[in-house]
């Protein structure tokens, strides 16, 4: 009651200093009890502070409000303030308790999804993650809440935005697995394929002591992107995947693995047969959109091969191979294909013929120098970085310790300089 | 062409100078002529033992369509067969043989008994001499003794048996003669039995002994090795090893070979797994080799035709020869496999040189429809053992040459772009395996 | 709601920038939690998309949109008929759906635009993947009728074969820039320095 109010008058007086800041952080971390017990009459305290200069009090506040569970009603009104604060908090604030704010934010998505409107979660989740972000390759636990809002909301676009960073810093292996793959399906709905392939791979060669759900789900995903977009798929997983997903991924994924050889024998009437029969399946795991594009997708494959062995070649003959049905379906194909640039070609209707053309890209242009010279530059800049890390590492007290432990003792007089745990 | 030592220039002169193309020449002994039907029994005199008989049951077997030659065959099978011991396979060509041929080729079961009789008596006496060797530990006598029975049993078509028996000569063996002989009959039960993997362990075997050996002995492993690889479908190797048999061995191995086959399946072989160069070297340049193909002079004329580009009398021959082919116990399987790639080289061979083909003139060289044609070299080409692309509008083939330059900067970009990738996952393992590591460490604190 | 970015963007005919002020719009919209559907202008919003040819954002636009605003606003409607015939490319189909419907005079202006630009976009398209097609098809592709469309392309420099009612492509050189200037010297030392350390 009282000590509400008091605390209150606290937070005011003490949210102007760095000094301040860490006493109020003292006061507020002794409160937290009395803060959950009151927690009906808070939202409306929250009335009296400022989101952006009492960051930190709110912040509490706004915590103890949501931890007990939350009613549809009750969330319509709270959804609001954390929104707004989310907008209003300072970074430097909020960085002293940044778990807090997680669970904050993870309620406003458990609010939103619950009122049913994850988009309405979109915008301030975006904001949050910039906020709590200590550089931009950092990965919060907040960027797969993020990309889930994303994907339920159908603001692919926006989603894109974030996975666009570059990430080298994790602060839980789970949310990097999640992360990559929502960021995954959100690639494959904007048709970045090349990406999507990235960010699956990353979550099945992940270092993981068990197999979990998400990388199976992924290698799935997996399987079908790497036919879409290279047409073949190879079951071998590089050497630095985990023993248990190299061995344990295959038997959870048995119909894909199927699928993709399938597809390698070029014959469509197979594939459509074997999708056919395995429907169920592919629905029940979501994934009945890729598996469409898988198929349409080997159709390309075929014409594809065929600029391989033929200069020229008619409309006819190129529906026969490919097995469509007209020369004009042909001819639909051939020009989707050179729109979309997955091929070079000229269509002359007069003759019925298709002509094949190389590449026509000479490697000339400025614009040419100009991306190998951004891509070379980019090179040299991951480089120092890989050689910076390799002498953090060595550097390292625990690296050399384990090192350390495992290297030849030939005697045990000998005088080891590495420090040993 | 090449300044080329002579010897194979008068053979090119002699081929041209014979003008017709398409007539059998003049040779010595024609035994599979040209598109005309063999004849069994001339083909049946260059065998001796079982491998005639079988030969002769194959052809009997294979000869659909042409009931004179089955006829001939099966009369001669039986002949033979009465001629030796083997009751089993006298029955079976019994029961093939159409009784309108007369009571002459009929069952005789009072030959049958007599020759089961004479076996087993002459079988009791073989064990009672052979245990009487073992008692007196007669190495010598013992060897000789399950010789014996090894010959015994090949006699009588238990060839298991003949086998088992052969290899026990092994421990009472003395002398490299005695390995020697152990091995060429292993060897030839082997064959007879299709057991190839023996073929090429005894023959190895036999290579390994200590005393050089007789030229003739030398070829008959070398041919017996040949066998070995053709039944492998290794035709490389099958090639070289038919290839260096020598000359000597003329009939002497006929209870397995003869050298007419040697001349076919080494000539065929070369063809279809030995590029331009081995090929003249080791087939039209040898010397010892020619003298087996003179005895089968189409296989002669159709590799020079071969080699000097002149594909449709090539294919010619080989159409020619096939029926026949197909009728030898050994080849007959490998057949379609040689010509397929015989076919294959040739049509590589043909387009090499050119930066553009018609493909109309090709299909006419190659005795086939443009379709078909585009057919076979559409699989060429994406096997990559043709570097060309079709115009298929206007029938013409292109050599196709990669642009270096627009190449190399695409396996730049592409090299770029992938060590960007990888070096990216691998910082964020490496990150993710330090966390895992230091939240372990900090747990056992 | 505050649609002042998104009117001056239209009256500037800056239709490029439409679709992204229009997601900022909306998600900040959202993130009030105002009940903005039924005044959202979706219709310009779904227009924005398929103007930068992100046909992906149209469609999961579309799917977020409420069924009964999808029934009621006919110019919605239009507008996502004109998104399935790029979907589904039927090139010519699109000419047809921007045609058959009256647009109201806020998106007239630019509806026009994206008609322009579309058939610019098929006629590109046509000059790199045809080298002789008929003049009904590029009639179909352009969306106008034979004539204008043999006179369009005509001036463009394409030959017409009146005989077989065939036309010939004229492909147009392009002029690529070589320049180089004394900054390479420059970089190329660099990446010489990095790889020899």
């Amino acid at each position: 009651m009282g000590s509400l109010e008091a605390l209150i008058i606290q937070i005011q007086g003490l949210s102007s200093s760095a000094g301040d800041i860490s006493r109020l952080h003292v006061i507020l971390k002794q409160s937290e009890d009395s803060l959950r017990a009151e927690s009906t009459r808070l939202s409306a305290v929250l009335n009296e502070l400022d989101p952006s200069t009492h960051s930190l009090g709110y912040l509490y506040i706004l915590e103890a409000c949501t931890s007990a569970p939350i009613s549809k009603e009750q969330a319509t009104t709270l959804v609001p303030y954390i929104a707004r604060f989310i907008s209003y908090c300072v970074p430097e604030q909020i960085g002293v308790v940044p778990d807090k704010f997680i669970s904050v934010c993870k309620r406003l998505k458990d609010q939103v999804l619950l009122l049913g409107t994850p988009i309405r979660g979109v915008a301030p989740m975006l904001t949050a993650v910039r906020k709590l972000q200590h550089s931009s390759e950092h990965l919060t636990t907040l960027h797969p809440e993020f990309l889930l809002l994303c994907l339920l909301a159908k603001c692919y676009k926006t989603g894109l935005s974030i996975l666009e960073d570059d990430i080298s810093e994790v602060d839980q292996p789970r949310d990097l697995f999640l992360y990559c793959y929502y960021g995954g399906m959100i690639c494959v709905g904007q048709k970045r394929f090349r990406k999507a392939l990235e960010l699956l791979h990353n979550v099945v060669t992940a270092p993981m002591s068990t197999i979990n759900a998400i990388a199976v789900e992924a290698y799935k995903k997996y399987i079908m992107v790497s036919l879409i977009h290279h047409g073949q798929f190879s079951t071998s997983l590089p050497k630095y995947t985990s023993s248990v997903a190299q061995r344990l991924l295959k038997n959870y994924c048995q119909p894909y693995i199927e699928l993709a050889t399938s597809y390698s024998t070029g014959k469509i009437a197979e594939l459509e047969a074997y999708v056919q029969t395995n429907r169920e399946q592919f629905e029940s795991d979501n994934n009945s959109g890729l598996v469409k594009q898988v198929v349409s997708s080997i159709y390309k494959r075929n014409i594809q091969r065929l600029t391989q062995t033929y200069l020229t070649l008619s409309l006819q003959d190129i529906a026969n191979t490919v097995q469509l049905n007209s020369p004009k379906e042909a001819e639909m194909h051939v020009l989707q294909m050179i729109q979309d640039g997955e091929i070079f070609a000229t269509i002359n209707q007069k003759d019925g013929m298709v002509r094949f053309l190389e590449d026509p890209e000479q490697y000339k242009t400025c614009e040419m120098i100009e991306h190998i010279d951004s891509s070379i530059q980019r090179m040299m800049a991951l480089s120092r970085k890989l050689t910076t890390i390799d002498e953090q590492i060595s550097c390292d007290p625990l690296y050399l310790a384990k090192a350390g432990r495992e290297r030849q003792r030939f005697d045990f007089d000998d005088f080891d300089t590495v420090p040993q745990k | 062409m090449e300044p080329e030592d002579s010897p194979s220039r008068p053979l090119i002169d002699e081929i041209h100078s014979n003008g017709d193309i398409e007539g059998p020449s003049r040779s010595k002994r024609p035994i599979i002529r040209s598109g005309e039907q063999l004849d069994v029994e001339a083909y049946a005199s260059l065998y001796q033992g079982r491998t005639k008989i079988m030969r002769l049951l194959f052809i009997a077997d294979h000869c659909e369509g042409n009931p004179g030659m089955r006829l001939e065959a099966l009369r001669m099978a039986y002949e033979e067969i009465k001629k030796g011991e083997n009751t089993q396979l006298f029955r079976e060509v019994v029961q093939k043989i159409d009784p309108k041929m007369g009571l002459n080729y009929g069952m005789d079961s009072a030959w049958c008994e007599m020759v089961d009789r004479r076996a087993e008596q002459k079988k009791e006496k073989l064990e009672n001499e052979l245990n009487a060797y073992r008692t007196n530990l007669i190495k010598e006598s013992i060897r000789m003794g399950y010789n014996d029975f090894g010959d015994f049993y090949y006699a009588h078509g238990a060839l298991g048996d003949a086998f088992k028996s052969y290899v026990r000569t092994r421990d009472y063996c003395t002398t490299s003669k005695h390995i020697i002989h152990m091995c060429m009959s292993a060897i030839l039960v082997s064959i007879e039995m299709g057991q190839f993997t023996h073929v090429t362990n005894y023959v190895g075997k036999a290579e390994q002994s200590s005393e050089a050996l007789d030229p003739i002995t030398a070829s008959k492993l070398r041919c017996a090795a040949g066998l070995a690889h053709l039944e492998a479908k290794k035709y490389k190797l099958a090639a070289r090893k038919f290839l260096e048999a020598g000359p000597e061995l003329a009939s002497h191995y006929n209870e397995v070979i003869a050298s007419q086959d040697v001349a076919t399946y080494g000539g065929l072989c070369a063809l279809a797994s030995f590029d331009r160069t081995e090929l003249k070297h080791k087939v039209i340049d040898n010397d010892n080799f020619r003298n087996f193909l003179e005895l089968v002079p189409e296989v002669r004329e159709l590799i020079n035709d071969f080699y000097s580009s002149h594909y449709a009398s090539c294919l010619d021959y080989l159409g020619n020869l096939k029926a026949n082919l197909l009728l030898d116990i050994h080849l007959h399987d490998h057949v379609e496999s040689l010509y397929d790639q015989i076919r294959n080289k040739a049509l590589i061979q043909y387009t090499h040189p050119f930066v553009s083909v018609d493909l109309r003139m090709m299909a006419n060289a190659f005795k086939t429809s443009i379709a078909g044609l585009e057919k076979e070299l559409e699989a060429l080409i994406t096997d990559n053992q043709i570097q060309a692309r079709i115009d298929s509008h206007n029938k013409i083939l292109y050599a196709r040459h990669a642009d270096q330059r627009n190449a190399t900067f695409q396996r730049v970009l592409q090299t770029g772009s992938e060590f960007d990738r990888d070096v990216r996952s691998m910082l964020l393992r490496a990150n993710l395996i330090k966390h895992e590591y230091n939240l372990r460490a900090s747990r056992k604190l | 709601m505050d649609f002042t970015p998104l009117t001056e963007a239209l009256a500037s005919k800056s239709y490029e920038k439409i679709a992204d002020i229009c997601d900022n719009l909306l998600l900040q919209a959202a993130a009030e939690g105002v009940a903005y559907q039924d005044q959202w202008p979706y219709a310009i919003h779904l227009l924005g998309h398929f103007y930068v040819d992100d046909i992906n954002s149209a469609r999961f636009l579309w799917k977020s949109i409420p069924s009964e605003i999808k029934e009621s606003q006919l110019e919605l409607a239009a507008a996502w008929k004109i998104v399935q015939k790029l979907w589904t490319r039927d090139y010519g189909g699109v000419h047809e759906a921007i045609r058959e419907f009256d647009w109201s005079q806020e998106v007239q202006g630019f509806v026009a635009a994206f008609s322009e630009l579309y058939t610019k976009r098929m006629f590109q398209l046509l000059l790199s993947a045809y080298s002789t097609i008929s003049i009904q098809d590029t009639a179909l592709f352009l969306g106008m009728n034979e004539d204008d469309a043999t006179n369009y392309v005509l001036q463009q420099g394409w030959d017409l074969d009146p005989a077989s009612r065939m036309l010939t492509v004229k492909k147009q050189t392009t002029v690529t820039q070589q320049k180089l200037d004394a900054s390479k010297l420059q970089r190329l030392t660099e990446y010489v320095f990095h790889l020899e350390h």
